[in-house]
C-alpha cells in the first residue's frame, strides 16, 4: 500500500512537471537561444546555419516590448557570425531590459529549406527575473504598504507577535496553493474556452476552495499545527491579497514559475508587514498614547508611516 | 441575439458547472478521506445545554 502510494505520488509529480514545462516553453524548435547582448542588441542562436541573404534582411525581424505590441523597435544593422549560426540584431535605441521583448522571425531559411515563422520571448537571465518578481512582490511592491490591500485582516491580526507570525505563515501557505491552482485553471481551462471574463468569479471560488482543502487536510494530518493555525484559515478567505494575486498573474500572463514567485512574494510580504506592525503595536500598548488615538487610529497612523518608509523602495531595480 | 454569443454563454455555463462539480466532488472525497472522529458525546452534551450564550 505504501509503495503504491509512492508510485502514485511519483506519477503525479511527473504529470505536473510535464504540464509545467508544456505551459512554459513557447520556443521554436529551430531557435536555440535568444538573449540580450550589450545595451542595444539581441543575439539569436539557431540550431543550424542560416542563409546569409535571408538573415541580412531587416524585414524578416519584428521586435517590440511585450506591453506595447504596436511600437516596433527599429533595427539598424544585422551581423552574422562566421559559422552562420548566430545573428546579432543591433537596434537604434537602447533596450529597456526590464521588460520582456517579443521577437518574431519570418520564414527562417536554412540551407534553402524553410523552417517556418517563429515568435520568441527575449528575457533577461531567467533566475534573476524570477528573483526580481519575488522581491518585487515582497518588498518593493508590498501588497499592504504600497497597494493597500488586505487591510482588515492586517489590522485584525497584528496585535501580538505570535498571532502575526501564525497568520503570516498560514496565509503564505494558502496563497501559494490558491495561486498555483488558479494559474492552472486560467491557462488550461479559462483561456482555451475564452472565459477570461469570468476570472473573478472562478478565482473567488478557488480561494475558498483551497482554504477549505487546507483546512480539511491539515485537521487530519497535523492536528497540532491545526490547533495553532486553524483559527486564521477562516480569516484568509476574507483577504483580498489572495484574490489580487491570481488576477495579477492572469493579467500579466505569468508562467508557472513566475506565478509561484509572485505568490510566495505576496505571502512573505504580508508576513513581513504583519510582523513589523505587531512589533510596533506591542510597544504602543505600553506607551502613553492620547485617549482619542488609542487602539485602531494610532495603528492606522503607524501603517501610514510604514507605507511612507516602504516608498523608499519604489523604483528600485534588481538585476 | 447573435447565436455565437449564445453559444459562448452556454459553453461558459457548462464549463463552470463542470469545474464546480469536479471540485465539489474532490472536496467531498477529501473530507471523507481525511475525516476526523469526533466524540458523539460532545455533541450530545452541547445539545442538552441551554446554549443561550
Amino acid at each position: 500500500m505504501r509503495k503504491l502510494r509512492q508510485y502514485f505520488l511519483l506519477i503525479f509529480m511527473l504529470v505536473i512537471w510535464g504540464l509545467l514545462t508544456a505551459g512554459c516553453s513557447q520556443e521554436h524548435r529551430f531557435i536555440k537561444k535568444v538573449t540580450f547582448k550589450g545595451t542595444n542588441s539581441i543575439m539569436i542562436t539557431f540550431a543550424g546555419p542560416v542563409d546569409e541573404s535571408w538573415a541580412k534582411d531587416t524585414g524578416n525581424y519584428a521586435i517590440y516590448e511585450k506591453p506595447d505590441p504596436d511600437i516596433l523597435l527599429k533595427i539598424t544593422h544585422i551581423t552574422l557570425t562566421p559559422d552562420k549560426k548566430s545573428v546579432i540584431l543591433s537596434l537604434e535605441d537602447d533596450l529597456n531590459q526590464q521588460q520582456p521583448h517579443i521577437l518574431s522571425i519570418k520564414g527562417i531559411l536554412s540551407e534553402g529549406r524553410s523552417q517556418g515563422t517563429a515568435t520568441v520571448t527575449v528575457k533577461k537571465l531567467y533566475f534573476g527575473y524570477l528573483f526580481s518578481i519575488l522581491i518585487g512582490a515582497m518588498i518593493i511592491g508590498n501588497f499592504v504598504f504600497t497597494k493597500y490591500l488586505g487591510l482588515c485582516v492586517f489590522f485584525g491580526t497584528s496585535q501580538k507577535k505570535t498571532t502575526a507570525i501564525g497568520m503570516g505563515i498560514t496565509f503564505t501557505l494558502v496563497i501559494i496553493v490558491a495561486s498555483m491552482m488558479s494559474w492552472f485553471l486560467y491557462q488550461f481551462v479559462l483561456k482555451p474556452f475564452r472565459l477570461d471574463y469570468l476570472q473573478i468569479v472562478v478565482f473567488i471560488g478557488l480561494v475558498s476552495l483551497s482554504v477549505q482543502a487546507v483546512d480539511t487536510v491539515l485537521r487530519k494530518i497535523n492536528p497540532a499545527l491545526f490547533k495553532a493555525f486553524g483559527v486564521f484559515l477562516v480569516l484568509v478567505i476574507a483577504n483580498c491579497i489572495i484574490l489580487a494575486t491570481p488576477l495579477i498573474l492572469a493579467d500579466n500572463e505569468y508562467n508557472a514559475w513566475e506565478s509561484l514567485m509572485l505568490a510566495t512574494g505576496a505571502g512573505l510580504g504580508f508576513l513581513i508587514a504583519l510582523f513589523l506592525m505587531a512589533c510596533v503595536r506591542e510597544r504602543l500598548e505600553i506607551s502613553n498614547v492620547p485617549p482619542t488615538y488609542r487602539g485602531l487610529p494610532i495603528s492606522f497612523i503607524v501603517a501610514g508611516l510604514f507605507a511612507l518608509a516602504f516608498m523608499g523602495f519604489s523604483g528600485m531595480v534588481i538585476f | 441575439m447573435d447565436p455565437v454569443l449564445i453559444k459562448m454563454a452556454i459553453i461558459g455555463l457548462v464549463v463552470l458547472g463542470c469545474i464546480g462539480l469536479f471540485f465539489g466532488i474532490g472536496l467531498a472525497l477529501a473530507a471523507h478521506k481525511f475525516a476526523v472522529e469526533i466524540n458523539p458525546k460532545v455533541e450530545e452534551v452541547l445539545e442538552s445545554l441551554a446554549g443561550a450564550q
